[in-house]
């Protein structure tokens, strides 16, 4: 049922003349997919799935698809054009890639572990099992992958960030090197008098 | 009794549909972008029923990386699809042709 | 389990290039884009130390609980790949301060993507393929929008953005069923896993990887992104995308087919040549009647990597060091070619593209006109310059696997590609000029340009001895293991 709702809502992201239902039908994928990651027993991508993805990418998507403003009524004409031709490609890849998965149930296991299989131990639960991996074995790609969302950071500042003119910044070093002497005046002003600034 | 096959078959039409989704979509970059999710949730898929049909993590925790990545990719995607929609005021795809040959 | 400070001496370059990427973006946040020449330089010496850092290891080693792979192949190429980073930087200054583009990011960008592209030829395992080549391609979209007020970059980076996202996709798919058929990720075990008569999702999973990894080297039938990618692109960074990242690709290309899948030749060897065809083919046929020099350029790197595959699909020891010795000269020719491109510049200060700008550049620049010349005929592989040899060398190992047709395909798509680079001679030679071309206005880049057509032309021969000697040990390094 679950893998039902998946392909179901992954026509509709396809499908939807709305990008924001769009967004949503993707949002629903995903937990479904999370739903299959735990029927599975991988909890941990489970639970990142919906975090990062629901939490963080989808809503990402969400803000971007609200802050371009586009005019929805002028992208729903055309999409017919290419569909027998998409059509075909597609039932092509499917059934070539059905075939590929059918062939695990024939071969019966898929293939037959050369490697040494790297299993869990009975008693830690699936989060701590990868945790043990991935600051050992995978530090490489691990320390790697901090090396991909670096970029990711520079390069969504670069191309985005815009230095507005007539913006009032905040300069926290003119505030903390402010001193009293500075900006108060002390006078002890005789009665009567008023007090020259 | 759900089988790999089941979920493998699952994981396909999903990555289909990703790639329809590119091909078909004429008239905005958002959807493409989100085709583009949905093929890199095929194939995490894929890879947890393997790894959990093989008894072995390593399926896993390339998941995990998958999903690491995909989110950095999101991440460039939108920036350049911003950029893009501040030069052009358009992100439909019928109107990424100013260059040709 | 392999202790960790042993894999770190090991992995030195990379972790040079990734400290050194981290200590130029510091210095850039703080110093501002005034910094970005001396963060350039500075990133010149860290390329050079990353290559210093090559030397000593002679064998092959393994790191990171066989992540990682150090060996002669990686070592030549990371040379190659750190060479071209370090001068598409240095190259791109006087191009970014013009555009007003001048942002400090650019050289740390560079550098990131040269540590993906390190990362990918020293990979030894699925996952650390995947990982190098998505930083590389981050990298790489970013560069292609960076001209950020002008809508042919943002353009670019879009399409390449889009249908490098797909293909990476299409690779993990395959590198999925590859993993779930035969058990592991790992190049050396996938080596023993696969074997003449594989699983049907093992077959699947290579087709897609090779696609995935076609669309990095541009070959055709996955080339489709090239010409609009460097046409959009800033010059200097389409200049860096023909050079460093597709021998970074063909590296890992050469990697995944004689060591991962070793044991299916057969099989990809098919589509391999297949591949090396139609690049040569189309990259030859589409180059005619180009306008814009740089979408000419590109389906000159296209029939060019399309000449490289030969030297795989032949699948020997003298096929892959022809690879390796191809790539060697191809780089500095294209980066040279566009060098050329950079230089040009007309009347108003503003960049030219289109071919008609070429005419008369003898009489305008004539300095610059016998660069062009080298670097054309060199590309078109006419006999006394240093492009011909490689083409030779990668021709001779597919005569001696025996695949007549393939030499003879190349043959003759050389001499059709000859004619459009015969045709830039005729306008810059034969052609009254149009315009003014303004003279060069970097004294680094017209050195450079010198340098790089000195290597191209007959005097570069001389280097040909110690290339094609670490080449051959290159092969030998990657067959051996």
């Amino acid at each position: 049922m679950l893998a039902g709702i998946i392909l179901l809502s992954g026509t509709a992201v396809i499908l939807s003349r709305n990008p924001v239902h769009s967004v949503l039908w993707l949002i629903l994928a995903f937990f479904n997919a999370a739903g299959l990651f735990l029927m599975l027993g991988a909890e941990f991508l489970a639970m990142i799935l919906v975090i990062v993805y629901v939490g963080a990418v989808a809503v990402l998507f969400l803000f971007v698809v609200m802050m371009l403003d586009i005019d929805f009524a002028k992208l729903r004409e055309g999409f017919v054009s290419y569909l027998p031709f998409g059509l075909i490609l597609a039932g092509v890849l499917a059934a070539e890639l059905i075939v590929a998965a059918m062939a695990a149930v024939v071969v019966g296991s898929p293939g037959e572990p050369v490697a040494p299989v790297i299993a869990a131990a009975a008693d830690v639960s699936n989060t701590e099992a990868l945790g043990a991996l991935i600051y050992t074995k995978y530090a490489y790609v691990f320390q790697a992958s901090g090396m991909v969302l670096l970029t990711a950071m520079i390069g969504a500042i670069v191309l985005t960030h815009r230095q507005r003119s007539g913006v009032k910044r905040q300069n926290i070093g003119q505030q903390v090197a402010r001193r009293p002497e500075d900006a108060v005046i002390i006078t002890k002003p005789g009665v009567g008098q008023g007090v020259e600034l | 009794m759900i089988g790999l096959s089941h979920y493998l078959t699952v994981a396909a039409i999903l990555f289909v549909l990703g790639v329809l989704g590119i091909i078909l979509n004429r008239k905005n970059v958002i959807v493409i972008l989100m085709s583009i999710e949905l093929i890199l949730l095929a194939v995490n898929i894929n890879m947890v029923a393997f790894s959990s049909y093989l008894g072995d993590l390593t399926g896993q925790i390339f998941g995990m990386f998958i999903l690491t990545v995909a989110a950095a990719e999101a991440a460039i995607g939108l920036a350049i699809l911003v950029l893009y929609f501040r030069n052009r005021g358009t992100i439909a795809v019928d109107q990424i042709n100013q260059m040709k040959g | 389990m392999q202790p960790i400070a042993e894999s770190i001496g090991i992995a030195a370059p990379e972790l040079v290039l990734a400290t050194g990427a981290m200590v130029l973006l510091m210095l850039g946040v703080f110093r501002g884009n005034r910094s970005l020449h001396g963060l350039t330089y500075g990133g010149v010496i860290i390329y050079a130390i990353a290559g210093f850092a090559l030397l000593g290891d002679a064998q092959s080693e393994l790191a990171f609980d066989g992540l990682y792979i150090a060996d002669d192949f990686s070592a030549y190429l990371k040379v190659l790949i750190f060479a071209a980073a370090a001068i598409c930087s240095i190259i791109a200054l006087p191009y970014l301060v013009r555009a007003r583009s001048d942002k400090f990011e650019y050289p740390v960008l560079i550098m990131l993507g040269a540590l993906g592209m390190s990362m990918m030829v020293s990979a030894n395992d699925l996952l650390s393929l995947y990982i190098g080549l998505e930083l590389q391609s981050l990298a790489a979209y970013v560069l292609a929008a960076f001209h950020r007020n002008e809508a042919s970059s943002s353009e670019a980076g879009l399409k390449y953005f889009v249908l490098g996202a797909l293909a990476s996709g299409i690779l993990l798919y395959g590198v999925s069923l590859v993993y779930g058929f035969t058990g592991t990720t790992d190049f050396r075990l996938l080596q023993v896993a696969v074997t003449e008569t594989p699983a049907v999702g093992t077959v699947i999973g290579l087709v897609f990887i090779l696609a995935g990894l076609a669309f990095k080297v541009s070959a055709v039938p996955f080339h489709m992104w090239t010409p609009d990618v460097y046409q959009g692109a800033p010059t200097p960074v389409a200049a860096f995308f023909a050079s460093a990242p597709k021998a970074a690709a063909m590296g890992l290309l050469v990697r995944v087919c004689m060591d991962a899948f070793g044991g299916m030749m057969s099989e990809w060897q098919q589509i391999i040549a297949f591949m090396a065809i139609a690049s040569m083919v189309l990259g030859a046929v589409g180059a005619i009647g180009q306008r814009s020099i740089k979408r000419l350029l590109a389906y000159s790197s296209i029939n060019n990597i399309g000449f490289a595959l030969i030297g795989l699909a032949a699948a020997s020891e003298l096929g892959i060091s022809g690879v390796l010795f191809y790539m060697a000269i191809y780089l500095p020719m294209t980066i040279g070619a566009f060098l050329v491109v950079l230089s040009l510049r007309g009347a108003d200060g503003r960049p030219l593209d289109t071919m008609n700008s070429l005419k008369g550049l003898s009489k305008t620049r004539p300095g610059l006109a016998i660069a062009l010349l080298i670097f054309m005929f060199s590309l078109a592989g006419i006999p006394p310059l240093f492009g011909f040899w490689p083409k030779f060398a990668v021709f001779n190992a597919a005569i001696d696997a025996e695949m007549y047709v393939l030499a003879v395909i190349g043959v003759v798509t050389s001499v059709v590609g000859a004619f459009y680079y015969l045709r830039i001679i005729k306008l810059a030679y034969f052609d009254e000029p149009e315009g003014t071309v303004l003279p060069q206005e970097s004294r680094v880049n017209g050195a450079l340009l010198a340098g790089i057509a000195v290597f191209c032309s007959p005097l570069g021969l001389f280097l040909m001895g110690p290339i094609t000697v670490a080449a051959a040990r290159a092969a030998r390094a990657m067959l051996t293991f």
